[in-house]
């Protein structure tokens, strides 16, 4: 199927922001064997140093593997290299990938050393240095790039992620609010769970068991935050311990690391604030 | 590469397309030994993947308590802003009056004290190693009584702590 | 896609040279699904034993690489981290000197203020300087993340580029605090 599609002729082009947007789709679903070597024009050939665990045996130890692709012919971003790769080169490497455009949150890994998603993020090419791809740090692996998030889901349903109320509305239709409670849920309610930022957080890191990370703790503050929820004090005492809320120690690296722009740090700060001064 | 070669059940079909791939561009693909310090760089290594409940149920929740929590952080905070102005008032003023010096002393203490008990909590998790957290936390509260009782002793009997890092500090050769 | 199908189809020929040579291609693609079979066998298994299997593999898990792996200037020279090595440096120094200080009578140490002066007036200046850059930039560098701390605590300062910004500004700041405080005074 991919082989029909990229036999037809395309621009094969180096990564640039002003390539017309009908052929950067054509683009993203390239994958080919049997490349006319004619076409090349200059090959920029890059490597792809990737982590591998295989549980199928367990005794052998996690290692990298590279992986040589030409960007030439391969799309723009991180993920479309891991297709090419796992379409051409080796079929056994495995990672999660859904949407292509950043709202799964699928495909988030550590590249180059920052966790985001290989969706969003370009192959760097002003460099010639491998690029070295790991799945999210400090997590159990399932298989090669794929972390093991189970506990994760769990933290974030024990904050209870839905809206509670026991006071029905006024006119019996919906719960309003005004634009500016509305407003307060913006830069929050854009999180994709991605485990971006809770994986980047060393404090996350020793104590994941316990702590529940900046994701979980922005989706906390989005719950704590919302005009309509009436059970904000409830939600504040399940945060009054030393290990739910106050293992953050601001070290922002969640922040930093957020592929979709937010600002966990911000959130549990707010939280932390809300918690001291009692509103 | 050697495990590219190895089917394995699971994924024979697929396996075989690799080796096909493999043979096909040997040069694009290479295996290198892992080096990564994964475990030795871990405080404490984290054990196997260990987890309570079904997938679907809730992480279990601490037992509230706000000593512990907000009044806990917040404590902590007023501490570390009072020790601002204590800390500089020095450098204004040349040293402290008896008084403030021993308040600089308290805060200072209690302000160590606080730190170094949120590197244990960190570093050493309660799951998992219950006694090594029990020992280091009655160790730390050991040695804060201990310092304590030496922090009044030099407060009474030397020059007071303002003074005293003064004196080391400035002191040159010749001068004593 | 392609690939897989392409093995299938080589080993195949291997197998039958004659009649992969002979056949029209048509009938050929028409054999592969056919023929196509999958050598695993389905083994039933309760939720509660499919629980348990996966219990045994979580157990084999590695844990993925984090500090080893993640950028540099994010975790070994975060000014957070630094904050608590100042922090425990200085604090450690403080409790070592004054448990000794409490001690001292036992074991006949001098560790008065006076005498610990003497002593440090006879190390030579590069020795005192290096010891008090030692201390001081600790205390410089803690000084100005607690500062900084205190703020980010009230909810300000997030924006990406001031976190960048004030990091820079700490390392300064700790360092030339601390040549200020080991020579400057």
């Amino acid at each position: 199927m991919f082989a029909l599609r990229s036999s037809a002729p395309r621009v094969l082009g180096r990564v640039s922001a002003v390539r017309p947007a009908t052929s950067t789709m054509l683009q993203r679903g390239m994958a080919t064997v049997n490349d006319p070597p004619a076409e090349k024009e200059q090959s920029k050939m890059k490597t792809f140093s990737i982590y591998r665990w295989n549980p199928e045996n367990p005794s052998e130890k996690p290692r990298m593997q590279s992986y040589t692709l030409d960007l030439n012919k391969t799309g723009p971003m991180m993920l479309d290299a891991l297709i090419r790769i796992k379409n051409e080169l080796d079929p056994t490497l495995t990672f999660r990938r859904s949407c292509r455009e950043g709202i799964c949150g699928s495909c988030a890994m550590n590249i180059n050393g920052q966790n985001t998603l290989a969706c969003l993020c370009r192959i760097p090419t002003e460099s010639k240095d491998d690029v070295k791809l790991y799945p999210l740090p400090h997590t159990y692996v399932v298989k090669d790039l794929v972390p093991d998030l189970t506990h994760f889901y769990k933290q974030y349903k024990s904050i209870k992620p839905y809206l509670q109320r026991d006071t029905p509305s006024p006119d019996g239709k919906e719960y309003r609010q005004t634009k500016e409670d509305r407003k307060k849920l913006d830069g929050l309610y854009e999180c994709i769970l991605c485990a971006c930022c809770s994986t980047s957080c060393p404090s996350y890191w020793w104590n994941s068991e316990e702590y529940l990370g900046p994701a979980i703790l922005l989706q906390s503050y989005r719950w704590l935050a919302d005009s309509r929820d009436e059970r904000t004090a409830e939600r504040k005492t399940n945060l009054e311990n030393s290990m739910s809320l106050y293992r953050c120690h601001t070290i922002l690296n969640c922040t930093r690391t957020c592929p979709k722009g937010l600002n966990p740090g911000k959130a549990i700060a707010e939280i932390k604030k809300q918690m001291a001064l009692g509103a | 590469m050697a495990s590219l070669m190895r089917p394995t059940t699971l994924l024979r079909q697929t396996a075989l397309a690799s080796r096909s791939a493999a043979f096909a561009r040997p040069a694009a693909v290479r295996a290198a030994a892992f080096q990564t310090s994964s475990r030795k760089s871990a405080i404490l290594p984290a054990g196997p993947q260990v987890i309570q409940g079904g997938v679907n149920d809730p992480a279990p929740i601490p037992t509230p308590s706000a000593a512990h929590g907000s009044y806990h952080w917040a404590f902590e905070r007023l501490v570390a802003a009072g020790l601002v102005p204590l800390t500089i008032a020095p450098f204004a003023a040349g040293s402290l009056n008896p008084t403030l010096d021993a308040i600089f002393c308290g805060t200072l203490l209690i302000h160590s004290h606080m730190g170094f008990q949120q590197v244990v909590i960190d570093y050493i998790p309660q799951k998992g190693w219950p006694k090594l957290r029990k020992g280091a936390t009655w160790l730390l509260n050991l040695v804060t009584l201990m310092v304590g009782v030496g922090l009044y002793e030099f407060e009474t009997n030397d020059v007071g702590i303002t003074e005293g890092v003064k004196r080391v500090w400035t002191a040159k050769a010749g001068t004593e | 896609m392609l690939a897989s199908r392409v093995g299938v189809a080589a080993t195949r020929s291997a197998a039958k040279p004659f009649m992969a040579q002979n056949l029209p291609k048509l009938a050929l693609a028409a054999r592969v699904p056919a023929t196509q079979y999958r050598p695993i066998a389905t083994v039933k298994h309760t939720p509660a034993e499919g629980d348990q299997i996966l219990a045994k593999q979580r157990l084999n898990r590695p844990v993925s690489p984090h500090l080893g792996i993640y950028k540099m200037n994010q975790t070994w020279f975060g000014s957070s981290a630094w904050t608590r090595i100042t922090g425990c440096t200085l604090s450690g120094v403080a409790y070592l000197y004054f448990g000794s200080y409490l001690l001292a009578p036992l074991f006949g140490w001098h560790l008065e203020s006076a005498s610990l002066a003497a002593a440090f007036a006879g190390l030579p200046m590069l020795v005192n300087g290096g010891i008090k850059f030692l201390l001081g930039f600790p205390f410089a560098m803690h000084f100005f993340n607690g500062v900084k701390h205190l703020v980010l605590d009230t909810g300000r300062g997030y924006a990406k580029s001031t976190l960048v910004r004030v990091e820079t500004a700490a390392w300064s700041f700790g360092i030339l605090g601390g040549l200020f405080l080991a020579f400057g005074l």
